[in-house]
């Protein structure tokens, strides 16, 4: 392996261990105790020794330094630990909302990311028209609604007083006839807090597409481009749209790698069993084990987008491949 | 350029519904089979852990699965015999309890006395729970004998002439068959295995619970087949599914604010329950100046609760002025009363050597420090922040001013358990203000008072509790120590809360109120009157 390559995965070795070090420390430093949860209110009944026992149970007995070798032993040999809510191994909790936050972000991501761009690419190409202010007052409107607001009026509009789609969950809550009828009623799930999502997020794609495609439109190739006489299409999609989707990649994969966090507040509102409501479970528990797979679940996700965006960035943009290919 | 139209490219729509068929596909691999349409559909708040007493000891749902020897409840005058047929007090320390023959548990194994003998022994010397005071402190079961497969003998450390009617209906029975060998019940999380009316048959945590009818429940068959129960935290998708008819009940009060709204609506019905609950103003009693119990004496008398209940609570629920424990349980003294009384608060203050002595409209000690309290509160509790700052307003009338602070619920829990606080705003349930052991109990944990803190008029009561050999002389001791403790409250009772929960009444109207545990208990599926065998006297057997 080439240096350079050694050198990235340095640092991406010495990123993680910050990451790890951070989620151990993260969750202790917040105030509250897990034996709260454990016991109930009745927790300062206990004794010293009867909490210490239940300490010692739950995999949080000794001092920090004690614990944080045990934790970084654990997790060199993929023991990642018992939730203290749920009781069941943690990777068996995680591995059971992933697919489902998967599932819901994942689609809402992409059709948020489309949307965003081909709006932003619109209004770009129409700037100061009445279509650009039109999109630009409506999208920075949504971004400044809190997401459960607008899932509380999509809920009320399309679920109560409509009934065209359920209110909550994930799956039909009587179960279904068959898988195909199963499928359906996961789809008809998805479709409100998707719309939250995409609703939600669709304003800072698409300013950035915006602004991105106006600075490419404003640059001497392109007025090179018209005064040579080519197509105005042609000028947007081969010359502006490739260079003005530079700044939006890199904007992609960060935002890809945080999707396995969840989104906490929809999943909440829509009852939706995800990592994210996950997360906030785990936090309202103090759930020591459990918060920390899930941030290094979402710390391992940003560094591999990272990893992937820095791998795939010379096939978008050939400066950076020649460099890289001067550099080697 | 602004003559030319974009669209969208057709390959991206195409990759989306690509991506939503595929999902929907592998979501429809994970296909369960159907239950019954039928089913009574419940949303509760909160995941409760897989139904055992270690992981959701305060659940109710507890009850669906698990029975205890009396029943429902230590929160009713006389609790009826259930899992036992009869508890006859030996002497003052000892009790025979006679088991139900015939009962089995969900798997078919029979319930026998070593199953009681194995449950209480587990609470009291395993891993610690809810339940392990109840044993091993308030009251002291030194031992449980098996007398024989139905009768059980409790032998306390000091006399327990309440066991029948507090400890034993309030002690969930495990079976010994299950639990024998776990050592770590906080991760055991097998299906529950009680003898309770319902059986769980499903659980996906943090998802939803199924619960099958127990067609061979000692009490009956209950009403109810099936019950699923999604965990839906969120109130207002809730209540909006219950209004949709997607759900027929869900365990989230309904705000005031709503409930107009809810009664017009077809099908629905509300039903008002008695939370059993207080919320109470906590002062610390461990550090100046609320050490000195009088001026917890004039904090109480100072608060106008019906003011609370009117503006923060619209109405629902009663002024706290019956002092703790709630006047609704039995075993709180009817005699109590924590009347609001400025000039009487202005007069305990005067008295005690809290005067204005600057002008500044804020009372000074006697050693010239102004009465300048922290009230601390969870911002996330609904009418706290409206109920501090009246508290804020009503305490400025007398001379003590306050300063609010809104805290996380850890943050909160952590400022309690290092005692850095000066007042703050709590709610607590009918296990803490209902039940008479916990009282006790609450007065030696530091909830109430601390066991190692210097009290003598309390030490004095709590020895003639201790020794009192029936249930009449223990009552009219611990009418004793409400008094005293109502004098010198370390909780002021503000509100006592009213619970309103909806229902969709053309799906079930069988729901019944159990007290301290709302309307969403087995005693809405299973006829209470057929809890009660032919030759069963009502009251516990006494000699």
């Amino acid at each position: 392996m080439r240096p350079r390559r050694w050198g990235a995965l340095g640092q991406y070795a010495l990123v993680l261990w910050v990451a790890v070090t951070l989620n151990f420390a993260l969750p202790r430093l917040a105030p509250g105790d897990p034996l709260e949860y454990v016991i109930g209110p009745e927790f300062q009944t206990l004794t010293v020794e009867q909490r210490a026992e239940v300490l010692d149970e739950l995999g949080l007995s000794g001092s920090l330094p004690q614990q944080y070798v045990r934790y970084m032993g654990n997790l060199f040999r993929g023991d990642f630990g018992v939730s203290i809510r749920f009781g069941r191994p943690v990777p068996e909790v995680l591995a059971d909302r992933l697919p489902w936050t998967l599932l819901l972000l994942g689609p809402a991501f992409f059709l948020a990311f489309g949307i965003a761009t081909a709006l932003g690419v619109f209004a770009a190409v129409r700037r100061g028209g009445r279509a650009d202010a039109g999109l630009l007052t409506g999208t920075l409107l949504l971004d400044a609604l809190p997401a459960f607001w607008i899932a509380m009026v999509l809920l009320a509009v399309f679920s109560v007083r409509l009934g065209w789609f359920p209110s909550f969950g994930a799956e039909p809550l009587l179960g279904a006839s068959s898988a195909l009828a199963y499928g359906w009623e996961v789809g008809r799930r998805l479709v409100l807090p998707t719309a939250t999502l995409v609703l939600a997020s669709l304003g800072h794609t698409f300013l950035l597409a915006r602004a991105s495609m106006i600075s490419s439109l404003g640059e001497d190739y392109i007025a090179q481009a018209e005064a040579a006489g080519l197509p105005p299409r042609r000028i947007i999609y081969r010359h502006a749209l490739r260079n003005a989707v530079l700044p939006l990649y890199t904007h992609f994969a960060l935002t890809l790698g945080g999707l396995v966090g969840g989104a906490v507040l929809v999943e909440t509102v829509f009852g939706y069993p995800g990592v994210g409501r996950l997360i906030f479970e785990a936090l309202s528990a103090r759930d020591y084990p459990l918060l920390q797979a899930s941030f290094l679940l979402v710390t391992l996700g940003v560094i591999l987008a990272n990893a992937l965006a820095d791998a795939t960035y010379p096939l978008l943009d050939p400066r950076v491949r020649r460099r890289r290919q001067r550099g080697s | 350029m602004s003559g030319v139209r974009t669209r969208v490219p057709p390959r991206l729509g195409a990759l989306v519904l690509g991506l939503c068929a595929c999902g929907a596909v592998w979501a429809g691999c994970l296909t369960d089979t159907a239950v019954d349409p039928d089913a009574l559909r419940v949303a509760i708040p909160l995941d409760a852990g897989p139904l055992n007493p270690y992981s959701g000891s305060s659940s109710p749902l507890l009850g669906l699965v698990y029975d205890k020897l009396f029943e429902p409840s230590p929160y009713v005058p006389d609790p009826f015999p259930a899992l036992a047929t009869e508890a006859l007090q030996l002497d003052s320390l000892e009790w025979r309890v006679r088991l139900r023959p015939g009962v089995t548990w969900h798997d078919g194994e029979p319930f026998t006395a070593e199953d009681v003998v194995f449950t209480y022994e587990y609470y009291r010397d395993g891993p610690p729970n809810r339940y392990t005071h109840h044993v091993s402190e308030v009251p002291q079961i030194d031992r449980i004998v098996e007398e024989d497969s139905l009768t059980v003998r409790f032998v306390c450390g000091y006399p327990c002439p309440t066991l029948a009617r507090i400890t034993l209906a309030d002690l969930p029975i495990i079976a010994e068959h299950q639990w024998r060998g776990v050592d770590q019940p906080r991760s055991f999380v097998e299906l529950p295995v009680g003898t309770g009316p319902y059986r769980l048959v499903d659980y996906r945590p943090d998802r939803s619970y199924r619960l099958e009818a127990n067609a061979a429940y000692f009490l009956g068959t209950p009403a109810v087949r099936t019950l699923v129960l999604p965990v839906l935290p969120n109130a207002s998708t809730a209540l909006l599914a219950l209004r949709t008819a997607e759900i027929d009940a869900a365990v989230h009060e309904v705000p005031p604010e709503l409930q107009d709204q809810f009664a017009r609506t077809a099908g629905i019905r509300l039903i008002p329950t008695s939370s059993l609950s207080i919320i109470e103003l906590r002062p610390n009693y461990h550090a100046s100046p609320l050490v000195d119990p009088s001026l917890r004496h004039a904090l109480s008398l100072a608060v106008d609760r019906q003011s609370l209940v009117d503006r923060v609570f619209l109405g629902r629920g009663r002024p706290g002025l019956r002092g703790y424990p709630h006047p609704d349980s039995p075993w709180t003294d009817s005699t109590l009363r924590t009347p609001y009384d400025r000039d009487s608060a202005g007069v305990v203050l005067e008295a005690s050597g809290y005067r204005d002595r600057d002008g500044d409209r804020v009372r000074e000690s006697a050693a010239g420090t102004p009465l300048r309290l922290r009230l601390s509160f969870n911002g996330a509790e609904p009418g706290f922040l409206r109920l501090a700052e009246m508290l804020r307003a009503q305490l400025a009338e007398i001379g003590i001013a306050i300063t609010l602070e809104t805290l996380e619920a850890g943050a909160l829990s952590d400022r309690v358990s290092a005692r850095d606080y000066d007042l703050f705003l709590s709610e607590i349930g009918a296990h803490g203000v209902a039940d008479p052991d916990q009282f006790i109990m609450s007065h030696r944990s530091g909830y109430l008072w601390r066991r190692d803190l210097p009290y003598p008029e309390w030490d004095a009561l709590f020895e003639a509790w201790k020794a009192a050999q029936t249930v009449e002389t223990r009552l009219e001791v611990s009418y004793r120590m409400q008094r005293l403790f109502n004098r010198q409250p370390t909780s002021i009772a503000l509100v006592y809360p009213e619970h309103v929960w909806a229902v969709r009444e053309d799906r079930y109207d069988g729901w019944r109120e159990s007290l301290g545990y709302g309307i969403f208990q087995k005693w809405s599926f299973v006829e209470v009157s057929s809890a009660e065998p032919a030759d069963a006297p009502g009251r516990t057997p006494r000699r």
